[in-house]
């Protein structure tokens, strides 16, 4: 989630008072935040907030609301969060019907006696930027737009354009284009085009004389959308495909602004079609319900007895607006928080309120058995007997590549378990076998000490077409030797004293495999059933791999083998 | 020096050197060959040997000879068995005449089995001494037999040498002395008969001190009679009664091996299991491949939404869907997605897609694991861990490896609440990391609330994050079958293995290289 820098003098006015570095570490534990460090010739701050759901936390503004309201009890006052429809209109927002199917939800408020300046650009773009890109999933589900409000003539129409029909000059660049050549040309179209994709009509915001403000959620106009140092008077607006969240990021806006002295003015939408807050919905909008709790389901999350105003006055602290009633409390978030699913939201906020080191643990005491899988405690006898027999456990990667498990072996495609988005072919495909991971140590050891003996334990994922998930994952066991008189009968003599002690009774079945030389491999069969293969490593398999040693190894699958295991000492 | 300080000395010596001391006369001198001939040992054996008396101070030096020694070279072998060109051509020149036959250079060249620059200066050197002539026509003849001897002379020195393999030049008469002189090969040419080896000889006394040890040696009597490596047959006949065993020197370094053992980093897993085991957590597995249902959906992460974009997967590619869900958690699920369904909730509000729940990828993180269990009957009360191989889709780099483990968990029971869940985190950071000062921080993790980050001090690392943990949504729990509050939780263990085996790069936990893991000592206790 977002790292976002700002100045430490910018959050101390917000707030109202002066900390060290260290008391703003300890209170970022009210915001999630991670302090990520603080340089003192900028006076920069350096912060990562790791709750993808309060993106109101993602500015300097909100850190310092949310800490200033622990500390000192000021909550700000918000005048324009009235209820729908009663205040006075800055202006209105007209959207047209075939926006339905474009990009449904669009809004905007007004924000007067504003101090524009350097520090609060970057401040804007930052939480711009921030949430459009995190929170609005790269603008598909929220994007942006800021501009001088003195440009504007209200009302504003949102309407569905056809991509030759419009152009205008976009940010950054001089000269006009239309919607489709910003598309194609314009970085910000290039980047962003995708959302549009397959659409016949661009969304569109104009002015009631005819200006184009921008080309949501592609980019703003030169001559309407650019905000500068020294500007007093500005138009939010906030496009996107859900109103809870279009509604949510105006509201976190405007109090943005209002908390650096801004007088916020609301803007009517006016849809043509339903949006689950009416067809005409004034904004900012105080627009999240209330919910219901009761003291005994706080007391059972937090686990310990708690007074009613107790209860309430953390909540108060933290933000909410608290009715209590009996046993029972009525808490309404703050309107720039939407991120109430459930009570026990709620239940976390009261904690953090009160702090969580001011909780005492207790240790749970149920009784509960402990132990392992079978699978786990079969591989662990396994490994004892190789390691008792000498051998050197090695522990690998299972993300590798079919080049590894499959053409440095000697052997020809197969179906695998393989990546679709590959990062990098190294990793794009999982082994289904393990004894080419025991090459890729034989091959990056040639200087050490001789002989190598190794073995691993592990999972492998193997392809299987019929199953639900069209692979299953296994557990294999191999084991190698390399020495100059490495032979199969070293390899056939440890599987067969590993055998003896699992109780296995076994037999090898000459074949044919070209990881391994001709006439001196075989199949472990127990029974019809084969379970794994033994064999001399074929010299041009070892020299693939730039082995300049004789190998010989055997693999064997454990999920069969304690299948077995278990019939037979039961 | 008193009895028992020598005896220590004598103790230590190698059989080497007792040979060797045997050979030694008090208050006299020898020198390296006599030294070699009486000990009969091989020359290398003398030189270790010899050293390591030097360097105790049990002999000295007492005088330095560089003796020139003389052997054949190749050409000096071949002509030991062939004879010297100069003798072959004279006979050869000689019984063609007898037969009452010419002869002349190109009959001499097709008849010796000699390069023409051997065969004209052999005939250049019998023309010196007078022994042929050239006469009209290239025609050899004979002119006078007597210098012949000088030749013969030459070839019995060659004989000679080459019967005693190296002859000490001192050793030869003068007139041996200046055939050898003549035909040896000269620094930098490649012919010669002869080879002169320049060798240091040297002769030896005992200090005062050997002379003391010399006497104890021989009053113990001859290594011969000491045992040396034990064996059966004398076992069997015992044979080693009455017989000292040869001291060794314990002390000195023994021979490398490798012995069998447990790779390190799993080494250190297998005690977090026990750890986990001991506290009464049953093991739970999972595939390495799950499809988004039991990854991310059932942990009620959004499927579009930036809580879901935690951290990016891998997806597997053809084919690229799961079959089915289980139902109902299928069912269950979405409804707690779209609405909260009957968990109290009311859900992320959108249309669950369920192509999308089904796409299969990489393991993301253990927790699916977790997942799983709740859907299928976990006991109550319950602990569960697993430690699950999971794959992100990052950049790998030092500290981003392409799969890697995850210790998580889960706790069910009606006594499970925040503070129980402190307790647990508590318990966690006393037995995995010793820890004493720990520190709660609150957290955000999509499937749980409230949610905890456990910090703890190290004594190598300072504070860290030793894990995360939380009590799962409703909107996990209800929509799996669960009704009782459950912790799920997970340990972030790989640093602190990291700091125990002294690695920076996270990739080395699953290294290649058989030295490192090898000479890898852990201490986990």
């Amino acid at each position: 989630m977002p790292t976002i820098s700002i100045k430490k003098k910018d959050l101390e006015s917000l707030i109202g008072s002066s900390f060290s570095p260290q008391d703003i570490e300890q209170h970022l534990q009210l915001v999630k935040g991670e302090f990520k460090g603080y340089d003192l010739k900028s006076d920069e701050l350096k912060i990562e907030l790791s709750d993808s759901n309060r993106p109101d936390l993602w500015c300097c503004e909100g850190i310092a609301r949310q800490i200033r309201g622990k500390l000192r009890g000021e909550w700000g006052d918000y005048p324009f969060f009235g209820s729908n429809n009663s205040n006075k209109k800055s202006g209105q927002i007209i959207i047209s019907a075939d926006m339905k199917g474009i990009r449904p939800y669009v809004g905007g408020f007004t924000a007067t006696g504003v101090n524009v300046d350097d520090e609060m650009l970057i401040q804007m773009i930052q939480t711009q930027e921030k949430i459009s890109e995190i929170f609005g999933s790269k603008r598909k589900r929220i994007s942006i737009g800021i501009y001088n409000l003195s440009r504007i003539s209200f009302p504003v129409h949102y309407k569905a354009a056809p991509p030759e029909e419009i152009s205008f000059t976009p940010l950054g660049l001089e000269e006009k284009m239309t919607l489709r050549e910003i598309i194609k040309d314009h970085p910000k179209g290039q980047v962003y085009g995708e959302i549009l994709k397959g659409m016949e009509r661009y969304p569109i915001l104009v002015d009631s004389r005819g200006a184009v403000l921008s080309f949501p959620p592609i980019i703003n106009s030169r001559e309407v959308g650019e905000v500068q140092a020294g500007d007093s008077a500005l138009f939010v607006e906030v496009t996107g495909l859900d109103i809870r969240l279009v509604l949510l990021v105006l509201n976190i806006l405007a109090v943005n602004l209002h908390d650096r002295g801004a007088g916020i003015g609301a803007v009517e939408a006016v849809y043509p079609y339903d949006t689950g807050f009416g067809r005409a919905v004034s904004i900012p909008c105080a627009f999240t319900k209330s919910l219901n709790l009761s003291l005994r389901d706080v007391e059972r999350v937090m686990g310990e007895r708690l007074s009613m105003d107790a209860v309430s006055g953390l909540l108060e602290d933290y933000g909410y607006r608290v009715k209590k009633e009996g046993e029972s409390l009525e808490v309404t978030p703050p309107p720039y928080r939407d991120d109430m699913m459930h009570p026990i939201d709620v239940c976390e906020d009261i904690a953090i309120s009160r702090g969580y080191n001011s909780f005492k643990p207790i240790m749970p005491s149920q009784m509960t058995v402990g132990g392992l899988s079978d699978i786990e405690l079969f591989a662990d006898l396994i490994r004892g007997y190789m390691t008792g027999s000498g051998f050197q456990e090695i522990i690998s990667n299972i993300l590798t590549s079919k080049e590894e498990i499959l053409y440095k072996m000697g052997l020809g495609e197969e179906k695998t378990v393989e990546v679709d988005n590959i990062m990098s072919i190294s990793y794009s495909a999982l082994r289904h076998w393990i004894l080419p991971s025991l090459m890729r140590v034989e091959a990056a050891s040639t200087e050490s000490f001789y002989p190598h003996k190794t073995f691993e334990t592990g999972e492998v994922a193997v392809s299987d077409e019929a199953g639900n998930l069209s692979s299953r994952t296994l557990m294999k066991c191999a084991a190698l030797v390399s020495h100059p008189a490495a032979n199969f009968s070293e390899a056939h003599a440890i599987l067969e004293a590993l055998m003896y002690y699992l109780q296995i009774e076994y037999r090898l079945m000459p074949g044919d495999h070209r990881s391994f030389i001709d006439g001196r491999m075989g199949w472990v069969y127990v029974g019809d059933e084969g379970v794994g293969l033994i064999g001399e490593m074929h010299p041009r398999v070892l020299t693939g791999w730039d082995i300049h040693m004789p190998c010989s190894a055997f693999e064997i699958e454990l999920d069969k083998l304690l299948k077995i295991y278990k019939a037979s000492t039961s | 020096m008193a009895k028992g300080e020598t005896r220590e000395i004598i103790d230590s010596l190698h059989p080497l050197e007792i040979r060797l001391l045997f050979a030694f006369e008090a208050g006299k001198v020898i020198d390296d060959s006599l030294l070699i001939s009486r000990a009969s040992v091989e020359q290398a054996q003398k030189d270790m040997a010899i050293g390591w008396l030097l360097a105790k101070g049990i002999v000295e030096v007492t005088g330095e000879t560089v003796e020139r020694i003389v052997a054949l070279t190749e050409i000096g072998e071949r002509y030991r068995d062939q004879k010297t060109p100069e003798l072959r051509i004279y006979e050869t020149i000689r019984q063609t005449i007898r037969d009452n036959r010419d002869v002349n250079m190109s009959g001499i060249r097709e008849r010796e089995d000699l390069d023409p620059t051997e065969i004209s200066s052999a005939i250049g050197a019998l023309k010196d001494k007078g022994i042929v002539r050239i006469a009209q026509g290239g025609r050899i003849e004979i002119a006078d037999e007597s210098p012949v001897s000088e030749f013969e002379d030459i070839q019995t020195l060659i004989t000679a040498v080459a019967n005693r393999g190296e002859v000490n030049l001192s050793e030869l008469s003068q007139g041996e002395q200046v055939i050898i002189e003549g035909l040896h090969r000269k620094r930098g040419k490649t012919k010669g008969v002869f080879r002169i080896n320049e060798k240091v000889s040297r002769t030896y006394t005992l200090t005062d001190l050997g002379t003391q040890i010399h006497a104890e040696v021989l009053q113990r009597g001859k290594p011969a009679d000491e045992i040396s490596q034990l064996t059966p047959e004398m076992l069997k006949d015992a044979s080693w009664e009455g017989k000292s065993f040869r001291r060794y020197n314990i002390t000195l370094p023994p021979p490398r091996m490798t012995p069998g053992r447990k790779h390190p980093y799993k080494e250190f897993l297998d005690s977090v299991k026990d750890k986990l085991v001991a506290m009464g957590f049953e093991e739970m597995r999972g595939g390495l491949v799950e499809n988004e249902f039991w990854n991310m959906d059932a942990l009620y992460m959004p499927q579009f939404h930036p809580a879901r974009d935690i951290h990016d997967v891998y997806y597997v590619k053809g084919p690229e869907s799961a079959r089915e869900i289980e139902e109902p958690f299928l069912a269950n699920v979405s409804k707690a997605h779209y609405s909260g369904g009957d968990t109290g909730s009311r859900g992320w509000q959108y249309c669950f897609d369920v192509g999308k729940a089904k796409r299969l990828m990489l393991r993301s993180q253990g927790t699916a694991v977790s997942a799983r269990t709740l859907a299928n009957n976990p006991k109550i009360p319950g602990k569960y861990f697993s430690i699950a191989r999971c794959f992100r889709y990052e950049q790998v780099d030092a500290t981003h490896a392409q799969d890697f483990f995850q210790i998580e968990g889960i706790v069910l029971g009606e006594e499970i609440n925040f503070r129980t869940l402190l307790g647990l985190l508590e318990l966690f950071a006393r037995e995995v990391a010793k820890a004493k000062e720990i520190e709660f921080l609150p957290a955000y993790f999509p499937f749980t609330e409230p949610s905890v980050e456990l910090h703890v001090k190290h004594p190598k690392l300072g504070w860290m994050e030793l894990g995360g943990a939380g009590i799962f949504r409703p909107e996990v729990t209800i929509p799996l079958g669960v009704h009782v509050p459950v912790i799920a939780w997970g340990l972030g263990l790989d640093r602190m293995a990291m700091v125990a085996l002294d690695i920076h790069d996270i990739r080395d936990l699953f290294s290649a290289n058989l030295d490192m893991i090898r000479t890898k000592r852990t201490h986990w206790l």
